[in-house]
């Protein structure tokens, strides 16, 4: 039977959302979506790690996970009690350059969570034994990520891109050293003066038929005060490495790849989402055929690029049986090197993708929410979504080619790696690189 | 929770005259459509001294067929826009694509292809048996506590039983299965017969008939194959201790569960959520905060379509405590469940959570399509999605205690994980 042929239908486009302040100074984002009964919440409190003592690192973290422990209306674990009723379920990441907390909660039932919410963010009672458990639990999460080869490897990429003397190079959570010198005055200072409402965003999304939003957030109002903001220097150039984390008894070797480069704002970020796309991060991308699909060695290769708050960063990694690791890492940064340049086929297939999968990856009130926030968290407005699909649209195959070779270069990607250094490191040698055992 | 209550899902079937079964559920208003097939073959259908063979063609079945290359499966949807991916477990194996509706054909069309023509090569067997490998490297052998679900299995099912192994199955047996078995394997269970799909998204049911008559229609009738009966495992609950480089000290206790399909499953799942799931649960409260014994505790089911399934409580001792006294004050505090049962409100926040997540599951045509299917294989008809809403409505704290009681005061199996320099 012939193969049938595809119309593809008009372009889609993100969602406007209806912007308000409430009078703490607390910016709302709210989409309605009609159909959307499961509405979500996302809170962005635009306060960065490096802010963080550094002999106390991982306080965000323990501060956010503590919070819903107990409110001073309702102590003692009540609080998750009522919100658990109401059907809604809270989460939340302290990341680099923001924390969020977010949320998903049936639609109509919104007014109380947010009453719920309100108390979360505002009046956490944060007892001792709270902290003393979230403290551990951080601990021992710590310690089951330096027992996982793609952590190690991953943390080992950021020492490297970024150096230990920046927050950026040290792990998100802190370390069980800081983690188990956090005091509870020390999580009840952060909240004070991080927790603040004059620079957060608050998105709302959902089937917000009927609701009164002014009424559903005003438990919010007066929150206000503005967090203080943490110099954000930047980045220093620092030199590319191959480095290896010995775990003696792994099976495969863990590797990642990459460097840091432009961001969003930058007339090539979108040939590099293209590029990006075509070089690993489709299933038929060419490093995936190549390791995976013909060679054998790797259940995947994965990556791309990725935007930060000011700049960018891209990324490619897998994890490969040890004996092929060494040849696979050589045919992995060759195809960094991208001799054959991108095909018009490479290129609209990555574009007919990324601009072709966006109604899927926004279908839920939950991805808008967590895609707006993403946004908010940088100083962008929700419209970049569309002005970004606009200008996937643009680069030409030769521009795809050239933006990928102009920042993306095998000598300037920096390589971490876990696995056994005692096969690794004479294969890597053999195959004319120079790793550097770190721990 | 009044949304879930009022779910009513227009769901159309038909049957092919080869024996595929179909099931649309129109949405207008969806972003893109939802193809869904699952195959009813598992590892349970693997003989267990040749296992791995059902995994193997949820890679086999992307590497080409008569009008298609090795590889342009994913790569056509992917430059559609779509979104692609295969799975497989114990009891069936499910490829899906969600796709725009202008691709709706194409995507039919390479279902059919591959249905009917796979290429079962000695090159695409020989570079996937690799990928496999690599895959339970990664996903198994390579990550602290890999052996876990194999070693808990072991101690409900013995090796000869059809659930007695996992669905990544023995590397030795796929190092030693020849072409011949491949291409029989598939000849046995890939038929139109042994398969259902259902279509979520904006497409009317007669023009989703239609479509699939078109291509799918094309793939000859055989008979719907035979799956074997599975006995009750006489496993006694029994006590096993491993170690390994692993963080921490855990603890599961198991006990023999009934097949998915059965009636208690909802209220145990309800009684398993109301005692481990989060902060406010009993065992929480109790075991972690009050008596300091556990540092975390969790549940699971790992549930079967055609015999015991398994349900499990884990924790993880609290420094200095030992797999034993934190094993036993779990038992204690079930054992006190069990006998007052949960409160109303304690039930109330179980089911709001539950259908929560369950319309979050709903939200999506991709979800929505391959939980249509988990409840036609499951209960025997898609619809049985439009009435889990009134179940879980109609559940009260005395239907809870009793499914506790019925099957959880039992002797669990106990499994002691421990790091290697630790000793009970």
């Amino acid at each position: 039977m012939k193969r049938p042929t595809v119309s593809l239908a008009g372009a889609w486009h993100f969602p406007e959302p209806q912007v308000l302040a409430l009078e703490g100074g607390t910016q709302i984002w709210a989409f309605d979506l009609p159909g959307q009964h499961i509405a979500a919440l996302e809170l962005v409190l635009p306060t960065s790690l490096s802010t963080e003592p550094r002999p106390i690192e991982g306080v965000a973290t323990v501060a956010l996970h503590c919070a819903d422990e107990g409110t001073r209306s309702n102590p003692d674990g009540r609080i998750s009690e009522l919100l658990e009723l109401q059907g809604a379920a809270l989460h939340g990441h302290a990341s680099q350059s923001h924390t969020s907390l977010g949320g998903d909660a049936p639609a109509h039932r919104l007014p109380a969570v947010m009453e719920l919410l309100a108390e979360v963010v505002t009046e956490p009672s944060f007892e001792a034994s709270d902290i003393e458990h979230h403290v551990e639990m951080q601990v021992a999460a710590f310690d089951s990520r330096v027992a996982s080869p793609d952590w190690v490897a991953k943390q080992a990429l950021r020492q490297v891109l970024f150096g230990r003397d920046s927050r950026e190079g040290r792990p998100v959570a802190g370390t069980p050293e800081t983690l188990k010198a956090i005091s509870r005055d020390d999580v009840l200072a952060w909240h004070s003066t991080q927790w603040r409402g004059g620079n957060a965003t608050l998105v709302v999304a959902g089937d917000l038929a009927g609701l009164d939003l002014s009424s559903a957030l005003s438990p919010l109002n007066r929150w206000g005060g503005d967090a203080a903001c943490a110099d954000t220097a930047p980045q220093a150039h620092r030199p590319t490495q191959i480095v290896l984390v010995d775990m003696p008894d792994t099976v495969q070797a863990t590797i990642h790849a990459g460097g840091l480069t432009v961001g969003r704002r930058h007339p090539d970020w979108a040939a590099l989402k293209l590029g990006g796309h075509a070089m690993c991060g489709a299933f038929a991308s060419r490093l995936n055929l190549e390791l995976r699909e013909r060679q054998g060695y790797t259940y995947g290769v994965g990556g791309g690029f990725s935007a930060r708050q000011d700049d960018g960063q891209f990324f490619v990694g897998g994890s490969f049986r040890v004996e092929v690791a060494a040849d696979a890492l050589r045919r992995l940064l060759d195809g960094l090197a991208l001799a054959q340049p991108f095909s018009d086929a490479e290129v609209q297939d990555a574009k007919r993708y990324l601009i072709g999968v966006a109604p899927l990856a926004n279908e839920t009130a939950s991805d808008i929410a967590r895609q707006a926030a993403v946004l908010a968290a940088v100083g962008e407005r929700a419209s970049f979504v569309n002005e970004h699909f606009a200008a996937l649209e643009l680069p030409t195959p030769s521009e795809v080619t050239s933006a990928f070779r102009h920042h993306v270069h095998p000598d300037a990607t920096s390589v971490a790696i876990s696995g056994p250094a005692s096969v690794l490191v004479p294969a890597l040698q053999a195959a004319g690189m120079d790793p550097v055992v770190i721990s | 929770m009044t949304d879930g209550r009022r779910l009513d899902y227009n769901l159309v079937e038909t049957t092919l005259d080869n024996g595929l079964r179909v099931c649309v559920q129109p949405d207008p208003v969806a972003p893109a459509v939802a193809v869904n097939i699952w195959y009813e073959v598992g590892s349970f259908d693997e003989d267990p001294t040749r296992t791995g063979f059902a995994h193997l063609f949820e890679h086999l079945m992307f590497q080409g067929s008569n009008n298609v290359a090795s590889g342009e499966h994913m790569a056509l949807v992917e430059a559609n826009g779509g979104s692609v991916n295969a799975t497989t477990s114990t009891d069936r194996t499910n490829y899906f694509e969600t796709v725009p509706r202008g691709a709706l054909d194409l995507a039919l069309w390479l279902e059919a292809d591959r249905m009917s023509s796979l290429a079962i090569t000695a090159e695409n067997f020989a570079a996937q048996r690799e990928v496999v490998k690599e895959e339970k490297r990664q996903r198994y052998d390579n990550q602290p506590y890999g052996d876990l679900l194999e070693l808990l299995v072991a101690q409900h099912f013995p090796a000869d039983h059809p659930y007695g192994h996992l669905p990544i199955g023995s590397m030795a047996h796929l190092d030693d299965a020849t072409l011949d078995d491949v291409q029989q394997f598939f000849d046995d269970w890939y038929r139109p017969s042994n398969a259902r799909l259902v279509l979520s998204g904006p497409v009317e049911a007669d023009e989703a008939f239609d479509l699939a008559q078109r291509y799918l229609g094309q793939v000859p009738r055989r008979d719907r194959p035979d799956h074997a009966t599975a006995p009750v495992p006489a496993l006694p609950s029994r006590d096993t201790t491993t170690h390994g480089n692993v963080p921490h000290p855990l603890v599961y206790l198991s006990w023999n569960t009934p097949p998915a399909a059965h009636d208690d499953h909802l209220p145990l799942d309800m009684a398993l959520s109301i005692l481990a799931d989060g902060h406010t649960s009993r065992l929480h409260k109790a075991v972690v905060r009050s008596r300091r014994l556990a540092a975390e505790v969790h549940a699971a089911s790992l549930p079967h379509l055609r015999s015991t399934s398994i349900t499990t409580l884990m924790a993880r001792p609290t420094d200095g405590i030992s797999t034993d006294v934190t094993a036993a004050a779990l038992v204690e505090e079930l054992a006190r469940f069990a006998e007052g049962g949960p409160t109303d409100e304690e039930l109330a926040r179980a089911i709001a959570q539950y259908e929560r997540d369950w319309l979050l599951q709903l939200a999506t045509v991709e979800g929505r399509s391959d939980l249509l299917n988990d409840a036609w294989l499951t209960f025997g008809t898609p619809g049985h999605v439009n009435q889990h809403a009134a179940e879980l409505a109609a559940l009260n704290v005395d239907v809870v205690r009793d499914a506790v009681r019925t099957h959880l005061l039992a002797t669990p199996s106990t499994l002691h994980y421990l790091p290697s320099e630790v000793s009970l």
